[in-house]
């Protein structure tokens, strides 16, 4: 033992003093960087969700302010109530839909009411503040009626203060104070329009709520765990899928998808980062592995076991994946703040500070990805023969090509399937990726073959350093061109792509939505707008409806391919009814029914139609409120969603329909700068809510413009990989430069020649690049609004200048920093093979 | 100690009897050493010369232990090192042979003392700086302890190789060429520190050399040709 102990001693200081000395050299610098770079791109994205999800966890017990709560799109039933009861439950009711309110100025504001009851809320604080970031209280029961307590996005934007009056449907509502906090606020991330809070007593008053209003409906209930559990239970007994009972356990579904989500896509881009820094370590390993050969071999020579130089091999990798790991998760740690400041409020108020366990994910990291490339080069060097130091002659010995290979891909696969958290997805991703990097290096190696046929003096040594290494110079403009093609594509093609789509809606569109007319205000309503001089009047009824069957089987035996469909058959949605045809919606197959048609039938969406597999001649059975209406599909229709008009999956024949309860909508287009449309409008209409497109619009590509964001700082690890790559394979080839320069100064060549001969043949390695990922990005922009948008491709020569500029700056920096050592070389060094 | 004990008590250092090495080319087998018999003594000093090709390397491998033969035995400080895998080999090797080569090989990233405490260290001696040290001082290079090999001269790194070379007292030193990539003057004055060092310790030496002068100073000079030792 003590001897095992006192070599085990010896091989670690014999590794530390090799070590020591081998950080100074370029490949043990690209090695370090490029694993520092995989731990920082993987622990940043690590620790900000660690961060989101410490926040979830702390706030669990008051993520729903109630032990559970049933959620429902129509009034909670006494049944239920009376279950809860018997259970010992606690109980508060909770109403929850868009309206606008009017200030005493005249503003308006769209906001999203919460309607609480007595109670509220049954666990957790709702805190309130009197003022703007002023001292926090916590609430003791609902709003009193008559006032309202309102989000300080709300009172930012309407320049509301605490006395304030706000005329809301048809009362008028003192805000009475801030909300500072709400355990079970925005269950919807993403919730465009601030909160409005009051007092459930209220709402019959406010005359905001009618039939078919786009209103849901909570109970929270508390009690012991067993009342929890029993109701649990009969809950789960009961068939009526409306209905939705989510426990503490469960958490709150959004946040956690949108989480998963979010992890799911930084994690994508840091694992691209980690691919080329993989790539990276692979190249500088190969370096490593050449002069650890000579080592070995020497080690041996003086009476080293096999075993001795593999722990003396072993112990280096643990200690540079050790340093790797603390300066990896260091920067992965300031990274994250970024994260946290462009991602963090869409998840939670504040974040705390992140735990210890993405230092894990950051080792594991550095280990898999020396274990994976770096390992089979190195332990291949064992085995070089021990002669090699007599015989300078003998071939290196290079890794199984299978053996590395197969490595490089078991700990790429392990890393996405853990960046990702899903296997599947980890698998298909690394697919993906080597096929894009494939492809990449293909058209590369392609346009190195054509490049290498041109003839210019000018370009001479450039182009013949092109054609003596193809393969090494194709996987620098592959490896360079992911990072560029990330950043063009999250920068300049995605403002060609949301641009295409805004040049695409006209002028006239409309720009609003008006919700919740009822149909005795119709007609008012209609001659509201015609005053206006709105032109499209037409307003729509919505009927609330649940399909139950399919040519008489019950969509809950039926097997939907379409996960689309499955959805659509678990939840209620909307149909409309007209008796003429819309001159904006085409007829695809099957004709519009007559005027006098006697029985129910029905027009489907051909999207829908496909989604829950119904074709013409199909029967649809729909209930609506407590009837049930059975029609044959008559016709299927293509809709332009795209067009802001209001449009229906399924519209029926007013026979069957019209007699049902039911809202009406429509959209409109009303140049309304000064906000004096929805003014009237709320003042004459105080249950209907007009929505501004427009506003909806900017909130949604502001959430897209932050993500991008997000995403594309963690593509700034991957633009470094690049660069890193870019350096290793210039190292690859740095005896032959040392050489070559040599030879060409012993002739007479000054350094400003080789400084220049150097910068032109990065240039064009960087112009390569630059084009490359230029034309994929454009490509790739053409494609989306070509083909999957239909819309028109506009040329961006941007895309091309930016391209190109970023490519040949960024390789020429890299370039001439990695070949620095051989212009200052002293030639006859390098012919002494000091080199 | 164990050296020198083995020294008194074994006489013979090196036999080998009828080691032939061959070589797959592809389609042919190329015969580098045919049927060589060497015995070498305590302390003696053989010179092996031969053209470029003649399969001098080959031998000074096979009977180092740097390499194996593909028939014949080989012992070496009474060791059979024809029946020893790698690792046995580089196991009688440990701290009881020296090396010395043309192109110096000497671990880059390591300084002259470390490069010269690694064979010491490789046989777990504990008192391994403080004979570096003292070897370091023999050759003339005290003042250069911390130089990394690159930092020194072809000669200076060729002094420090053989200062590690010696450093264990070993019962054999294999020299391959050693001047090789020297001037004459500086190769002269390696030569003779190697003679000086190698009488102090009693070592036995196998030298490999082009020089006909150079092995005019052994005791026995045997020569290489087409793989035969004549």
């Amino acid at each position: 033992m003590q001897t095992s102990l006192s070599g085990l001693r010896r091989d670690f200081g014999l590794a530390w003093r090799q070590l020591r000395r081998e950080f100074r050299l370029s490949e043990y610098l690209v090695l370090i960087f490029a694993l520092i770079l995989s731990v920082a791109a993987v622990t940043s994205v690590g620790f900000f969700a660690n961060r989101v999800e410490r926040a979830m966890a702390a706030q669990a017990a008051t993520l729903l302010a109630a032990d559970a709560v049933l959620s429902s799109p129509k009034p909670i039933t006494s049944e239920v109530l009376d279950r809860a009861a018997k259970d010992s439950l606690r109980t508060t009711g909770v109403t929850e839909f868009p309206s606008v309110v009017l200030t005493e100025e005249g503003d308006t504001g769209l906001v999203s009411v919460k309607a609480v009851g007595p109670d509220y809320p049954l666990r957790g604080e709702l805190k309130l503040t009197q003022q703007l970031l002023g001292e926090e209280r916590v609430a003791t029961d609902a709003p009193d009626s008559g006032t309202v307590w309102i989000d300080p996005r709300l009172a930012g934007r309407l320049e509301l203060v605490v006395g304030d009056q706000l005329q809301f449907g048809d009362i008028e509502v003192i805000v009475a104070a801030l909300i500072a906090f709400e355990p079970d606020g925005s269950v919807d991330t993403f919730q465009l329009a601030p909160r409005l809070m009051m007092n459930s007593d209220d709402l019959q008053r406010s005359g905001l709520l009618g039939e078919g209003s786009r209103a849901r409906y909570r109970l929270l209930l508390a009690g012991d765990e067993p009342g929890v559990e029993s109701f649990t239970d009969w809950f789960d007994a009961t068939s009526d899928a409306n209905m939705q009972l989510q426990t503490v356990e469960e958490g709150r579904p959004a946040v956690r998808s949108a989480l998963v989500n979010a992890r799911r896509f930084l994690g994508l881009a840091a694992a691209v980062a980690v691919l080329l820094s993989a790539a990276a370590v692979a190249l500088a390993a190969r370096q490593i592995a050449e002069r650890d050969m000579n080592t070995g071999s020497l080690m041996r020579t003086f009476g080293a076991s096999g075993n001795t130089v593999l722990r003396v091999v072993l112990i280096r990798l643990g200690l540079i994946a050790l340093l790797a790991t603390v300066l990896g998760c260091t920067t992965g740690y300031l990274a994250q703040f970024g994260l946290s400041a462009l991602l963090g409020q869409w998840f939670a108020a504040e974040l705390p500070a992140p735990s210890l366990t993405p230092l894990f994910g950051g080792l594991m990291c550095a280990v898999l990805a020396l274990l994976g490339f770096c390992l089979p080069s190195l332990v291949r060097a064992i085995d070089t023969p021990v002669l090699q130091v007599l015989r300078r002659d003998l071939p290196v010995v290079q890794p199984s090509a299978l053996l590395a290979l197969s490595s490089a891909l078991a700990a790429l696969g392990i890393l996405l399937a853990w960046l990702t958290r899903d296997w599947k997805l980890g698998l298909l991703l690394l697919l993906g990726m080597l096929l894009v990097l494939g492809i990449l290096m293909l058209v590369s190696r392609f346009l190195v073959a054509l490049a290498v046929r041109v003839k210019s003096g000018y370009m001479r040594r450039a182009l013949e350093s092109l054609r003596r290494r193809p393969d090494s110079v194709s996987l620098q403009i592959a490896a360079f061109s992911v990072g560029l093609l990330a950043i063009l594509l999250l920068t300049l093609v995605r403002n060609d792509v949301l641009g295409a789509w805004q040049r695409q809606i006209p002028d006239d569109a409309p720009n609003f939505f008006l919700i919740n007319i009822q149909p005795d205000e119709v007609s008012s309503v209609k001659e509201f707008l015609s005053r206006r001089g709105v032109q499209n009047d037409t307003l729509y009824p919505m009927i609330r409806a649940r399909l139950e069957s399919i040519n008489g089987e019950p969509v809950v035996d039926i097997k939907f391919d379409d996960r689309a469909g499955e959805r659509f058959a678990e939840r209620d949605f909307n149909l409309s009814y007209l008796a003429e045809q819309r001159e904006d919606n085409k007829i695809l197959s099957g004709e519009w029914w007559d005027s006098d048609v006697t029985t129910p039938l029905f027009s489907v969406e051909e999207d829908f139609a496909s989604d829950i597999g119904v074709a013409i001649g199909d029967t649809l059975q729909f209930r609506i409120a407590d009837q049930l209406v059975i029609g044959e599909v008559s016709n299927l229709r293509e809709v332009d969603w795209e067009s802001f008009a209001v449009n229906f999956f399924v519209v029926g024949t007013p026979v069957g329909l019209d007699d049902k309860p039911a809202s009406y909508v429509s959209s409109v287009y009303v140049p309304d700068q000064q906000g004096e449309f929805v003014r009237e409008l709320v003042s004459e209409f105080s249950g209907v809510t007009a929505i501004e497109i427009g506003t909806m619009l900017k909130r949604v590509t502001g959430i897209i413009d932050r993500a991008a964001l997000a995403v594309q700082y963690v593509f700034v690890f991957t633009m470094l990989a690049g660069l890193l790559v870019l350096w290793a394979s210039v190292l690859a080839s740095r005896r032959e430069r040392f050489r070559e320069a040599a030879i060409l100064r012993t002739l007479g060549a000054s350094r400003t020649y080789l400084a220049s001969s150097t910068t032109r043949e990065f240039a064009l390695i960087g112009l390569l690049a630059g084009i490359i990922a230029s034309s994929v990005a454009a490509l790739i922009g053409w494609a989306v609004i070509e083909r999957v948008m239909e819309l028109s491709y506009e040329f961006n020569i941007w895309l091309w200048v930016t391209g190109i500029v970023a490519g040949v700056a960024g390789v020429l920096i890299a370039g001439k920093l990695a070949t620095r050592p051989v212009l200052n070389q002293l030639p006859i060094a390098v012919l002494q093979s000091q080199v | 100690m164990l050296c020198n004990r083995f020294k008194q008590a074994h006489p013979l250092i090196i036999t080998a009897r009828d080691v032939c090495k061959s070589v797959s080319t592809g389609d042919a087998e190329l015969t580098i050493l045919e049927k060589v018999n060497i015995d070498l003594t305590a302390g003696e000093v053989l010179a092996i010369v031969g053209p470029s090709g003649s399969g001098k390397s080959t031998l000074l491998g096979v009977l180092a232990g740097l390499d194996s033969a593909s028939s014949g035995t080989v012992h070496l400080l009474d060791q059979p090192l024809h029946e020893l895998d790698e690792d046995g080999r580089a196991a009688v090797r440990a701290g009881s042979v020296g090396f010395v080569f043309q192109s110096f090989q000497l671990l880059p990233g390591l300084s002259a003392l470390e490069n010269v405490m690694l064979p010491l260290e490789l046989a777990n001696i504990d008192d391994a700086k403080s004979r570096a040290l003292q070897q370091l001082a023999a050759v003339g290079l005290e003042h250069r302890l911390g130089h990394l090999p690159a930092q020194l001269s072809g000669g200076e790194q060729q002094r420090v190789a053989v200062a590690r070379a010696f450093v264990s007292i070993p019962s054999v030193l294999f020299a391959d060429e050693p001047t090789g990539n020297l001037d004459h003057a500086t190769g002269d004055r390696i030569i003779d520190l190697m003679f000086r060092l190698r009488a102090e310790h009693n070592t036995a030496l196998v030298l490999v050399t082009h020089d006909q002068n150079l092995a005019s100073r052994c005791d026995r000079v045997s020569s290489m040709q087409d793989g035969q030792l004549r």
